[in-house]
Parts: structure tokens; C-alpha cells; sequence
């Protein structure tokens, strides 16, 4: 049963750590000194850039918008809104970078284990996001047994909204249903008396994860080092 | 933790009847099972199999609301007191998925009966190798076919190691030979162990031989045969077939004969023609959410060329995950192919082609029709009679014939009586039946099913290849995926033709 | 020693419609309320997915008649907890349903990366103000209402207007929380109690007290 070899709770940290250092940002040069230093550390730590990409074009487009907003709004002052263009970037580019190392199952395992999270909802909850993809085929098994039978989206688009919508109505039907079978396949396992249970795999701390968190700490302090250092 | 011997099953007195339901299904049943029994529980479609199972389980009251009285009891206690007493292997396997990956979702019941972690693993592999389960612990769960996601889920229950072991169809989605597999290690496993063995199964014939006792239930939910398989099925084989039960060394059912009106499609090419030619088609799976990290894509098509001819039925056969189910999905204008196409006749060209996957979704509707492998996922509505008039509705066709077509199909099917009974609460072969239905009131060209008889008693049986045999012989165009080599034979012979995929290719 | 007579659900009568309540204790969760709150989370968390997918071009739209408009869209982001509280009627159900669909989004690729754990939660927090205010006894138009405004309320006031519209007046910060109040109220609160009631009509939701309230009204 291997899996990334990272534990989730440290990449989760190095994920949420940044948005303490980018409110330090302000200038344009700060920003684009201390983005670029992200962008270096990701092209090492990147595996996957396919995913990644995709990621940080979803960042790039919501941060660019802010600074145009900023913009607009701010008083038409373009190093105010590049500042606020690069604070977010400072913020979510970590998460787009290491999202794709966390695996759901480890997180619950972690969670549970390590954090002494309730087991019950923390099992349920990695029970449901495995269903996650499920729950995207089964968007398009409704869109296919509507489509063969003749009640399909296509057509004006004010049809189309109304089928959408009723396609959502049978995916959270669809879901009800789900959990209700998988409530049941987990009690048929024992689950409803588990009120302890072991966990198959363990969830340790590693070395690499004390790196990975202070790595974290030192991307939120980077910002506020740079102000002491250009002070 | 392995723990040894069989649990004494006691139901007393059980009634249950679901809201919304105005006869019981179970009605004051009375059944003591010894431990270490191994029983083999028959019954028609809807005769209340599976909700007797649950009912042992403890888990009647999950997800439904209804009466319940009477008393059942494991070793005296209640089922679900103490983890992992019972096990329980659902019907629809792919409900018990839950974990990502293959191991861990082997291990979820013994994790949830506290079994140390570092026994773990030998206990997955041993219950993935019983199961004969084809790949590893790492494999993802995500991307296993029907017969893969079944034996997923028995070696789910055999790990449990429970006192009494429970199975609802365990080998209805698997071809003979990894049937056979299964069997064998599941009696191995029970005998080993001395577990309470429970099997629901349709095709008793393979299992009577190996199994203490044989019950039987009538289409009430009463007990109506009670005793050593053999003498049972020597004694009440007649009247036991005449009840839909597929008593072994029997000839195969006749398939019902149907009055070619309801089945007639409204669309026709010349006789004998091409109705559906797929040209070298290709279908590589992802992830619905676009590229996903490091899952790999899966073919599951590659070059497949094929035709189906007004009035031929043809047979689509080949080992579980060959790629049956998407190649009926394509030919039905559902899956759009990655690479090469499905054209329709060109009498039936839609406003935009022949293409089949651009077809306009009525268009489609009048065309071809299509019963998927898990029927839940063919619903589109709520109450069973609706769903038989959806696409007629769509189509415009007059209201009045449509419901006679509909009502007539529901008495073939013997769903006559829950016409108004919502689609979610039909047992497993009554679902099926519903879909199958609904695939044809609005006389479809071309008819696409994809195990169309799993779960089906005989008489139930007899219906539904009656009715694939009379659109045929009306002029469809019927495609079946399926792995029944009784119906198999029932629909190749004469009129048909069967084509073997193996590994997303036609052999 | 049975399973015979599980504790009959409590009721509380209020008005036309009765209310079935959770079974006693509150905290007494079933695996199937457990994983239902858990599933609904996921299911929005797909919902919001495609949502995020169409939500720029009307955003631009109101942009650029009044920027604090925007927030008039955000109200299907409220929507899992209010349908998990209104459905469960467990504490934490919402709060549950929230965290996991703001995992979700972050897992298929936020561009607000984990952070919207943060502001999961907090919307989730909201919907079990407005839920425990009532004792969790009842569910009707104005507590769902109520739910969705307050989830909107506490997003706004504890997230969004330090993270996200940081730049905007105080006067344009109040415009911009008075809009989002109204799409959670009516988006989130109305909606969502319409799409519990829709859902239980279905007979899919009858392992829970909606769907028993739907059984009962049937059965007349
Ligand atoms: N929740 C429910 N509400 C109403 N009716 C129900 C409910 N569950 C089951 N039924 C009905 O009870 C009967 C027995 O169902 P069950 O699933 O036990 O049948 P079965 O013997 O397993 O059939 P199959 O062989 O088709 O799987 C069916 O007629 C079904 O429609
Ligand atoms: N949604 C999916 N994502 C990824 N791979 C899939 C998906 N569905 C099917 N596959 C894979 O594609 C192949 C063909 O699957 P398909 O369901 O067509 O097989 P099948 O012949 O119908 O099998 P069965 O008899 O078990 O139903 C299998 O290897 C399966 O694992
Ligand atoms: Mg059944
Ligand atoms: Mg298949």
C-alpha cells in the first residue's frame, strides 16, 4: 500500500503558513523578489507539472483579476495593485504547488491518528471524498441515461438551464443514495460499532517533515525578513 | 482478529414492511440457522432475499423506514452489538467501495474490529487471493469493471472474518470460470473457519451440492421449502421452477412470447441492412476532472470495428473488464469515441449526420435505446410508470397508446403491481427489469443492453429474452452484452451472432 | 437482544407541517447521518467546481455595474451546510458538510489554495448558529433563511473583508456584505430548504427526518 511518502499534516501547514507572511508584501519589488523566490523553490519540488500547471494558471487568473480590481479601484496606482497582484500569489502558490502531494486517505489517517480527530467522522469523511471521482461519473451517467432517453441538454439555452437543474436535483438524489449503500456496506463491516478502531496504516511524523514545515515557517518569514533586511 | 466457529442465527417471528408499501415483505418469518450451517437462500425476484439478509444483519432500519416486529439474534445478541459478527456482501457491489485503494479497502473491516495493524496485511492479500481478486493491494479502486468491483467487495467480507458470512449474489457479474473460483475459496474459507454461511443466489445449480441446507422463500417472503438441497429440489423441482427458481438439470426456460406490437420499432431501415457500423473505434479513459496526478488513463477500446443489422441480435461476450460495456455504450451513442465513429443508416441521419454521438438527444431516443450495467444509473425519474413514459413523452407520442404499451411491458415483467411504487425501492432484478422496460416502450431502432438478465429468476428470465427476441424479430437491431450462457444461446440461435472482446479488442 | 422497536423519532409539532427531529442524543450519530453529511459536502464541492467554472462571466457583469454586486453570486457557496444542517439536524452536520466540500475545492485545484478551509469552516459555523439558536427542534423558511445569512454574515465579517476585498471603503464593504447577505438568505437559505424538500419528495433522503416528515404527510 505505498504511497507519497510526505505526511499530509506538514504539506497542509506549508500550504497554510504563507498567508502569514504575505500581508508584509507591499511594494512591486518586494513581491516580485519574494514570488520569484517561490517559483525557484517549486521547480525543484514539482513532479508533476501537468496538474501543477493547471493550478497555478486557475492563481494566476484569480490574482490577476484582484490587481486589475485594485487597480480600478485602488486609485489607479499600479505599484499598490501589482502589490496586491503578488500578495496573493505569495499566499496560493504554495497550495498549488503541494495540493497535488496530499492524498486524501493519508490526510484522514493523519487526522485521526496523529491529531486524535473523532475516527468515526474522520473514516466517513475520507470514505466520502474517495467517492469524489464517483460522484463526477456519476454526473455524466445521469447526462447519458437522460440523453438515451430523450431528455438530454441540448436544444435553447433556456432548456438547457432547466435540465442542468434538474440534473442537479438527481446528483444530490444520486448522493443520498450513495451514502445511504455506503452506510450500509460500512455497518455490514463493522463500522457502526467501531466506536475505536486501528487504522491499517500508521501515520508517523518524519524527518522530511519537520523540513517540509520549516520550510513553511521560512516562506512565511521571508517577507518580513526582506522588510529588515531593504530597512 | 481470526476468531473461530460459526454464530447461531434466530429469527423470530420477523415482519417487516417498509413505508410506503402496503403488504409486508417479510411476514412473521420464523428461521434458526445452526452454526457453522451453510444455507442457500432461493426465491423469485422480489421475494424478499435480500431484505432477509439485512434483516439478519441488523440493518434493515439504515436506510429505510417501516414496521418491524418480531426478533433476530446472533449468538443471542443483537447483530450489530459487537463489530464484525455478521458480514455482509450487498447485491450492488460497487455501494461498498471505501477506500481508494484496493488494500485499505480490504482492510476497512478489520480495522473497524481492531485487528493489529501488522497482521493486516497478510489477511488483505489472503482475502484478495480467495476472492480472486485479478491485481494488486495498490491497484485504485476507481478503475475496476463490474465483475472486478464484485470481488472487490466479497474479499471486503471474507477479511472481516465474521461469524456469520452473508452474500447477496456473489458471483451475479462474474464468467464461469472465475464464478467457480470464488465458490471454491468461499467454502474453503467457511469450512476452515466453521462460519454461518448464507448465500443468495439465482443460479443455484453450482452451489447445491456443497451447501447443508436450502431455503426457499415464495413471492410473499413465506418460507415454502425448507431442507437438504437435494431432497428439496427432488421433491418441489417442478413446482420450485414453476416459482421462478432456477432448479438445476432443468432445459432452459422458453422465452416469453410478446405481442410484436409493444415492441415494434416506430423507425425503420430496409430489411436486413447496417443499423449501427462502428468504424475503428477507440475509448481511453481519464479522470472526470481532467488530468488528475499520476492516475494512469486506461484503454479500453482500441480499433474496434463492428456492425449490427435490423433484425439480427448479436452477443457481445468476453472476460470481465474487456470493454463489453463500453463498446455497448459507444454503439448506443453515449460514449463519444476518442478515436473512429459510430454511424447510424443513413435513412435515420439525424439533422446533423450520421455520427451517432452527435446526434440531438430525442433523435438519439428514437433511435436507439440503452440499458446500462448498473441499472440505478439508467433511472431518470422517481416513480416506476413515469419512468416507462419519459421518453415517449419526449418524443410526442400519443399519450394514451404509450401507457397501454407501458402497462402491458410492466405485466410481461411482473412489475405490474408497483407501478406506482418509487424506482429506488425495487429489489436489484426488478430494477433491471424496470430499465429494460423503459428502453423499449417508445420503439427503439437499435437496443443496447448490458446484462440485461443478471439477478433474474426464471420466469423473470423468460420475459426478459422474450422480449429482446421479439424486438429483434420486429426489426430491431439488439446488441447484449452478457455473460449468461443460457441466454447467450437463447439470442444467438438462430438470428444472431456473438462477438468476443478481449482487452478492448475483437478477437 | 432485538432489533425490534428502535426509539420511535421524537416530533415536535409546529404548525402544519410536522417536525421530526433526530433521534435523542443529538450527538448520537448514525454512520448514515455521518456519511451523508460527509457526501453532501463532496457533492457541493463538485457544485462549487462548476460553478467557479461559470461564475466569472456574470461577476464581471455586476463588476462593472457596482463591484460590491458580486457578492450576489456567492450563495451557492453556502448551500452544503444549510442542506446538511436542514437535513441531518445534528450539530456539526453543517460544519462537517462545509469543511469537506472546501477540501474538495481545494483538492480539484482552488485558486484560493487551502484557504478556503478557513472560510469553509466559518460558513459552516454560521449555519450552526442559526440551527442551535432553535435547539435543533426547528427547520422551517426562517431558520433556513436565518442559516443562510448568518453563514453569509460570518464568511464576510471574519474572512472576506480582510482576504479578499481588503482594497473596498467601509461603505463598499457594507454594500458588499448586504449583498451577500441577501444571496445567502435567499440563494443558500430559501434554496437550499427547497432543495431538502425536493429531495425528500424523491424518497431518497428517508434514513432521514425530512424524508420521514415527507413519509408522514403521505401517508395521511
Ligand atoms: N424500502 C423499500 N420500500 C418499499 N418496498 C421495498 C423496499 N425495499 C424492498 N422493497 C420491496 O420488497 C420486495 C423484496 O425486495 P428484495 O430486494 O428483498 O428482493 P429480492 O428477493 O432480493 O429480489 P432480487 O432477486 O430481484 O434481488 C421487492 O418487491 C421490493 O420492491
Ligand atoms: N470510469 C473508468 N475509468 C477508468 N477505467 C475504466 C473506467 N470504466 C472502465 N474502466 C476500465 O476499462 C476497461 C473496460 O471496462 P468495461 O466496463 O467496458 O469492461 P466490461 O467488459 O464491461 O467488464 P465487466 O464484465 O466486468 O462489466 C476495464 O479494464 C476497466 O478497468
Ligand atoms: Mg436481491
Ligand atoms: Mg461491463
Amino acid at each position: 500500500m505505498s504511497r507519497p511518502s510526505y505526511g499530509p499534516l506538514s504539506l497542509l501547514a506549508a500550504s497554510l503558513l504563507p498567508a502569514l507572511g504575505a500581508p508584509a508584501i507591499h511594494s512591486t519589488r518586494h513581491g516580485l523578489v519574494c514570488v520569484g523566490v517561490l517559483l525557484l523553490v517549486s521547480l525543484v519540488v514539482v513532479r508533476d507539472w501537468s496538474s501543477t500547471v493547471r493550478r497555478l494558471g486557475l492563481v494566476a487568473l484569480a490574482a490577476l483579476s484582484l490587481g486589475l480590481s485594485t487597480w480600478l479601484y485602488g486609485g489607479r496606482d499600479l505599484d499598490v495593485a501589482a502589490g496586491a497582484t503578488l500578495r496573493v500569489l505569495y499566499l496560493v502558490i504554495p497550495a498549488a504547488v503541494l495540493t497535488p502531494f496530499i492524498d486524501p486517505t493519508r490526510l484522514g489517517d493523519h487526522l485521526a491518528q496523529r491529531l486524535h480527530l473523532p475516527a468515526r467522522p474522520v473514516v466517513a469523511s475520507t470514505a466520502a471524498l474517495q467517492r469524489l471521482e464517483a460522484l463526477g461519473w456519476q454526473w455524466q451517467q445521469i447526462a447519458r441515461a437522460r440523453r438515451a432517453r430523450g431528455v438530454g441538454a441540448d436544444g435553447g439555452i433556456l432548456h438547457r438551464a432547466r435540465v442542468t437543474a434538474s440534473m442537479a436535483l438527481s446528483l444530490m438524489v444520486s448522493t443520498m443514495r450513495m451514502s445511504g449503500s455506503m452506510s450500509l456496506a460500512m455497518d455490514a463491516r463493522g463500522f457502526g460499532a467501531a466506536h475505536r478502531r486501528t487504522f491499517a496504516e500508521p501515520a508517523p511524523w518524519q524527518r522530511r517533515d519537520t523540513a517540509i514545515l520549516l520550510g513553511g515557517v521560512a516562506v512565511a518569514a521571508l517577507p518580513w525578513l526582506y522588510l529588515v533586511v531593504t530597512a | 482478529m481470526p476468531r473461530t466457529g460459526g454464530g447461531r442465527v434466530d429469527v423470530r417471528g420477523l415482519t417487516w414492511r417498509p413505508s410506503g408499501r402496503r403488504v409486508p415483505v417479510l411476514a412473521g418469518l420464523d428461521l434458526r440457522i445452526e452454526p457453522g450451517e451453510k444455507v442457500l437462500l432461493a426465491g423469485a425476484s422480489g421475494s424478499g432475499k435480500s431484505t432477509l439478509l439485512r434483516a439478519i444483519a441488523g440493518l434493515l432500519q439504515t436506510t429505510d423506514v417501516g414496521e418491524l416486529s418480531g426478533e433476530v439474534s446472533v449468538d443471542g445478541r443483537h447483530p450489530q452489538e459487537r463489530a464484525g459478527t455478521v458480514g455482509l456482501l450487498l447485491q450492488d457491489p460497487s455501494a461498498a467501495v471505501v477506500a481508494d485503494r484496493v488494500g485499505r479497502d480490504v482492510a476497512f473491516g478489520l480495522e473497524n474490529t481492531r485487528t493489529p495493524p501488522d497482521l493486516m496485511p497478510g489477511l488483505v492479500a489472503g482475502a484478495l487471493r480467495a476472492a480472486g481478486f485479478p491485481y494488486d493491494e495498490r491497484r485504485s479502486t476507481r478503475t475496476l469493471s463490474g465483475g472486478e468491483t464484485q470481488r472487490l467487495a466479497l474479499a471486503g467480507a471474507l477479511a472481516l472474518r465474521p461469524q456469520v458470512l452473508l452474500l447477496d449474489e456473489p458471483t451475479s457479474m462474474l464468467d464461469a470460470d472465475n464464478a467457480a473460483r470464488v465458490r471454491r475459496s468461499v467454502l474453503a474459507a467457511c469450512e476452515q473457519q466453521g462460519t454461518t454461511l448464507v448465500v443468495v443466489e439465482h443460479q443455484i445449480g453450482p452451489w447445491v451440492e456443497h451447501l447443508d441446507r436450502c431455503v426457499v422463500l415464495d413471492r410473499s417472503g413465506a418460507v415454502i421449502a425448507d431442507g437438504r438441497p437435494g431432497e428439496v429440489l427432488a421433491r418441489l423441482g417442478e413446482s420450485l421452477a414453476a416459482e421462478g427458481i432456477w432448479v438445476p438439470d432443468l432445459p432452459a426456460p422458453r422465452p416469453l412470447s410478446v405481442d410484436p406490437v409493444l415492441v415494434t420499432p416506430t423507425l425503420h431501415v430496409p430489411v436486413g441492412e447496417v443499423l449501427l457500423a462502428a468504424e475503428r473505434v477507440g475509448v481511453t479513459y481519464g479522470s472526470p476532472f481532467g488530468g488528475s496526478a499520476g492516475e494512469p488513463r486506461n484503454v479500453a477500446l482500441d480499433d474496434v470495428s463492428c456492425v449490427l443489422h435490423e433484425g439480427e441480435s448479436v452477443v457481445l461476450g468476453g472476460g470481465s473488464g474487456a470493454g463489453k460495456s463500453t463498446l455497448l455504450a459507444a454503439l448506443a451513442g453515449l460514449q463519444a469515441p476518442d478515436r473512429g465513429a459510430v454511424h447510424i443508416h443513413p435513412r435515420l441521419a439525424g439533422r446533423k449526420g450520421r455520427v451517432l454521438h452527435r446526434l440531438t438527444s430525442p433523435e438519439l431516443a428514437a433511435r436507439v435505446a440503452w440499458v446500462p450495467q448498473l441499472p440505478e444509473h439508467g433511472l431518470v425519474t422517481h416513480t416506476v410508470l413515469d419512468e416507462l413514459l419519459v421518453s415517449a413523452r419526449a418524443l410526442g407520442q400519443p399519450a394514451a397508446a404509450a401507457e397501454r404499451r407501458a402497462r402491458a411491458l410492466l405485466e410481461h415483467l411482473g412489475l405490474a403491481a408497483l407501478a406506482g411504487s418509487s424506482v429506488h425501492h425495487l429489489s436489484g432484478g426488478e430494477q433491471r427489469r424496470l430499465v429494460v422496460a423503459a428502453a423499449l416502450v417508445h420503439g427503439p431502432a437499435g437496443l443496447l443492453l448490458d446484462e440485461p438478465t443478471v439477478g433474474q429468476d426464471r420466469n423473470t428470465w423468460a420475459a426478459v429474452t422474450g422480449l429482446c427476441l421479439a424486438a429483434r424479430n420486429a426489426g430491431a437491431a439488439v446488441g447484449v452484452a452478457t455473460h449468461d450462457a443460457v441466454a447467450t444461446h437463447a439470442l444467438v440461435s438462430p438470428g444472431g451472432r456473438t462477438l468476443t472482446l478481449e482487452r478492448g479488442r475483437l478477437t | 437482544m432485538s432489533s425490534s422497536v428502535e426509539s420511535q423519532p421524537n416530533r415536535a409539532s409546529g404548525g402544519r407541517r410536522t417536525t421530526v427531529l433526530a433521534s435523542r442524543p443529538l450527538l448520537g450519530y448514525r454512520t448514515v447521518d455521518l456519511v451523508s453529511a460527509a457526501m453532501l459536502g463532496v457533492a457541493f464541492g463538485v457544485v462549487f467546481w462548476a460553478w467557479s467554472l461559470v461564475y466569472n462571466a456574470p461577476a464581471a457583469a455586476l463588476y462593472a455595474v457596482f463591484p460590491p454586486l458580486t457578492a450576489l453570486l456567492a450563495g451557492p457557496w453556502l448551500l452544503a451546510g444549510v442542506v446538511a444542517g436542514l437535513l441531518v439536524r445534528r450539530p456539526g452536520a453543517a460544519l462537517l458538510a462545509e469543511v469537506v466540500a472546501a477540501a474538495v475545492s481545494a483538492l480539484i485545484g482552488s485558486q484560493w489554495g487551502w484557504t478556503v478551509l478557513l472560510s469553509g469552516a466559518l460558513q459552516g459555523v454560521g449555519v450552526e448558529i442559526a440551527l442551535a439558536l432553535f435547539a435543533w427542534r426547528r427547520f422551517g423558511p426562517f431558520v433556513a433563511v436565518l442559516a443562510g445569512s448568518l453563514a453569509a454574515a460570518c464568511e464576510v465579517v471574519f474572512y472576506e473583508w480582510w482576504q479578499y476585498v481588503v482594497d473596498f471603503s467601509w461603505a463598499w464593504k457594507l454594500a458588499y456584505l448586504g449583498a451577500f447577505v441577501v444571496s445567502g438568505a435567499v440563494v443558500a437559505g430559501l434554496g437550499g430548504l427547497l432543495l431538502v424538500r425536493a429531495l425528500a419528495k424523491t424518497g431518497a433522503a428517508n434514513a432521514m427526518p425530512p424524508g420521514q416528515e415527507e413519509l408522514e404527510r403521505s401517508a395521511v
